[in-house]
């Protein structure tokens, strides 16, 4: 394997928690809700995950258990934000705190327990192929399930109808419930998509990368697929490279480090966030300080007769 | 007793309540003890170690002393957890970072009753002691074994902070391999945090894909440990005995002891001898060891070991001259030996090492 197969091979890896838990917010956000306690879910998937795997000696339900721990913990935001109609970010944040202390909790007993990590999965006859076959072809699920997320959310957006409807909640969800449409029910579906990709990209973390629990493991990941979103303006094929950027960035500074290369890393490790800002000013110039995200995200939606 | 950060700030109002109550006079009410630890107990390295000195000061002095300690406290909030430790009672806390060196000698002078203890700090006070044992001793070892284990001649170092803690450890590490082969080269890479597994885990791939085949570190968890093990090098662990977390790679690791320490100090609390010092043990004092010797031949083994004997016995110092700075101007002239002030304050890299500082 040469240096630069495996610096992509790297990337691809350090991407992908970055990349299933930003297409999940994504969709949350598209349909108007501003969930920012990625973080918390994201870590609670991580321990349910590591603790199930580790108690029934079976990744797979690891992996379950966390989407279904995520998908819990969005449940109850949406608890608060759509039934009780909350504001969004004070209760984004107070997830965040919960699951981080809650996956302590959780995690505690597990601590120091070692444990092979999900290997990969080579794809028959492609993963021979030259370059491009270890990098695409020779990877653990979890990386053919974030290529899948990616094409699978662009269709569901772009292409059904359901997306249409999700995305018009997000646009104006008082239009959207006058046609008919089921505002509420749609966001509860799209948080409950949130959590699971965000227990999701938690499993890979305690399961695949560093295959042992840590209180704080997941290291504030949850807090960059949410900046990945923003660089997206909201579309998925933007966040695939917005969390190959990121990643890229953080392996490249290492990788620079490594062979000497004199820039700080505290600049290299800034710069995705440099690009964050300027890719939103890019925005707005572009639609002349017009809305970058979905016009209804963040507002509180209550139906009334 | 064991409590998070939250339940102390919770617990300090029953606390102060029960401090104002009084005590009874000459009666020798137990002596309560405050830890502060930087990272999770849980991180298998530098602070759990602290939490079994903890354990093991307790199970010494039995019910001579309390204690209450408070993990994870991010240097911010280092007063405020400090300041709810005194008023909660503790007389004694140790702050157990080289992150709390400077806001530990701000405080002390505050609380003049209550005596203070810095892990790895430069510089006492009328009621700050530090301590800190001369890890560079093990990783003296650590580039002997790994020139003798290297294939590639490249050893790759997970470094945290560009410290003179670090900065010296990297230098003894290049010492101790150049004992063994002069061609010896060396690769750094920075994380900038003390805890923080998967980048710990991304700087150990990055060396290893650029050639290095052992991997030193310098952060706590046993990530790159177990990344070496995943990719065929070798590796050493932190702090605590890491040979379960890779059994293939792992060759020893440094394993700190501070359990005596503590006890030693808290009883001198107890029959009011305590006065400010600066410890700093090594391998002899028992204040660290070196974990098993692990897939290593039976010469490596011997010689890893003669090694750590000599530098435990003194005959062998890795700080003795000439040591030359990378741009080639002599720091000290053959014969001479650095201050132990001089290697606490080392701010330059060994002629030799290609890494440019950060």
């Amino acid at each position: 394997m040469t240096l630069l197969e495996a610096i992509i091979l790297t990337v691809i890896t350090a991407s992908t928690p970055l990349l299933i838990a930003a297409i999940g917010e994504l969709v949350v956000e598209r349909a108007g809700v501003l969930n920012l306690g990625v973080e918390g879910m994201m870590i609670i998937g991580a321990a349910a995950g590591i603790a199930t795997a580790i108690t029934t000696g079976s990744s797979a339900l690891g992996v379950a258990a966390a989407v279904l721990a995520g998908m819990l913990l969005a449940l109850l935001f949406a608890a608060l934000v759509l039934g009780l109609a909350a504001n969004q970010v004070a209760s984004g944040l107070a997830l965040a705190i919960l699951g981080l202390g809650l996956s302590g909790v959780i995690g505690a007993p597990f601590v120091g327990v070692q444990r092979e990590g999900i290997g990969r999965i080579e794809v028959p006859l492609l993963a021979d192929l030259p370059f491009l076959g270890p990098i695409l072809f020779a990877q653990d699920p979890f990386v053919y399930a974030s290529f899948l997320l990616v094409v699978g959310v662009w269709w569901f957006l772009a292409r059904t109808r359901a997306g249409l409807v999700l995305r018009a909640c997000g646009e104006n969800h008082a239009a959207a419930h006058a046609l008919g449409h089921p505002v509420l029910r749609i966001r509860l579906l799209a948080i409950l998509f949130g959590g699971a990709c965000a227990g999701l990209a938690g499993a890979y973390m305690s399961l695949v990368y560093t295959p042992f629990w840590t209180s704080g493991m997941t290291g504030g990941r949850g807090w960059i697929a949410l900046a990945i979103v923003v660089f997206a303006s909201w579309l998925p094929w933007r966040a695939a490279a917005g969390a190959y950027l990121f990643g890229g960035l953080t392996i490249l500074q290492l990788h620079a480090q490594g062979a000497g290369v004199p820039i700080p890393s505290q600049f290299m490790s800034a710069l995705p966030y440099l690009l964050t800002v300027v890719v939103l000013v890019l925005i707005m110039r572009a639609r002349r300080g017009g809305a970058a995200g979905p016009a209804c995200l963040g507002i509180p939606f209550v139906p009334d007769r | 007793m064991q409590i998070t950060r939250r339940q102390a700030l919770a617990g300090t109002a029953a606390a102060g309540a029960a401090a104002l109550g009084g005590r009874p006079a000459g009666a020798q009410a137990p002596l309560h003890v405050g830890f502060i630890l930087i990272g999770p107990v849980g991180d298998f390295g530098w602070s759990t170690m602290h939490d079994q000195g903890r354990r093991r000061m307790l199970e010494v002095l039995g019910n001579r002393v309390t204690a209450t300690q408070v993990e994870s406290v991010a240097p911010p909030d280092f007063d405020r957890v400090a300041t709810q430790l005194v008023r909660a009672g503790a007389r004694l806390i140790f702050t157990t970072s080289f992150s709390y060196f400077a806001p530990t000698q701000r405080i002390a002078p505050q609380h003049p009753n209550v005596m203070w203890e810095n892990a790895t700090g430069t510089a006492t006070g009328p009621n700050l002691a530090i301590y800190n044992a001369r890890f560079y001793e093990g990783r003296y070892v650590q580039g002997v074994i790994a020139a003798r284990k290297s294939r590639s001649k490249q050893i790759g170092y997970v470094a945290s902070f560009p410290v003179p803690e670090v900065i010296h450890a990297i230098n003894t590490v290049m010492r101790g391999a150049w004992s063994v082969d002069p061609q010896m080269r060396i690769r750094v890479v920075w994380v900038n945090a003390w805890f923080n597994p998967a980048r710990e885990a991304d700087a150990a791939r990055a060396l290893i894909d650029q050639g290095c085949d052992v991997i030193c570190q310098h952060t706590d968890s046993p990530a790159p440990l177990q990344l070496a093990e995943q990719r065929g090098a070798f590796g050493f662990g932190q702090a605590s005995d890491m040979t379960r977390f890779a059994p293939r790679a792992h060759l020893t690791s440094s394993i700190n002891n501070w359990g005596d320490y503590y006890a030693e100090r808290a009883r001198l609390m107890l029959e009011g001898n305590w006065r400010p010092a600066d410890t700093w043990g090594g391998l002899a004092s028992g204040m660290f060891r070196l974990a098993p010797f692990t897939n290593m031949t039976p010469e490596e083994v011997s010689e890893a070991s003669r090694i750590r004997d000599a530098l435990a016995a003194g005959t062998l110092h890795p700080f003795d001259g000439p040591i030359f700075r990378q741009d080639g101007t002599q720091v000290i002239a053959a014969g001479q030996r650095l201050t132990d002030d001089q290697i606490r304050s080392m701010n330059y890299f060994y002629q030799g090492i290609d890494v440019a500082m950060p």
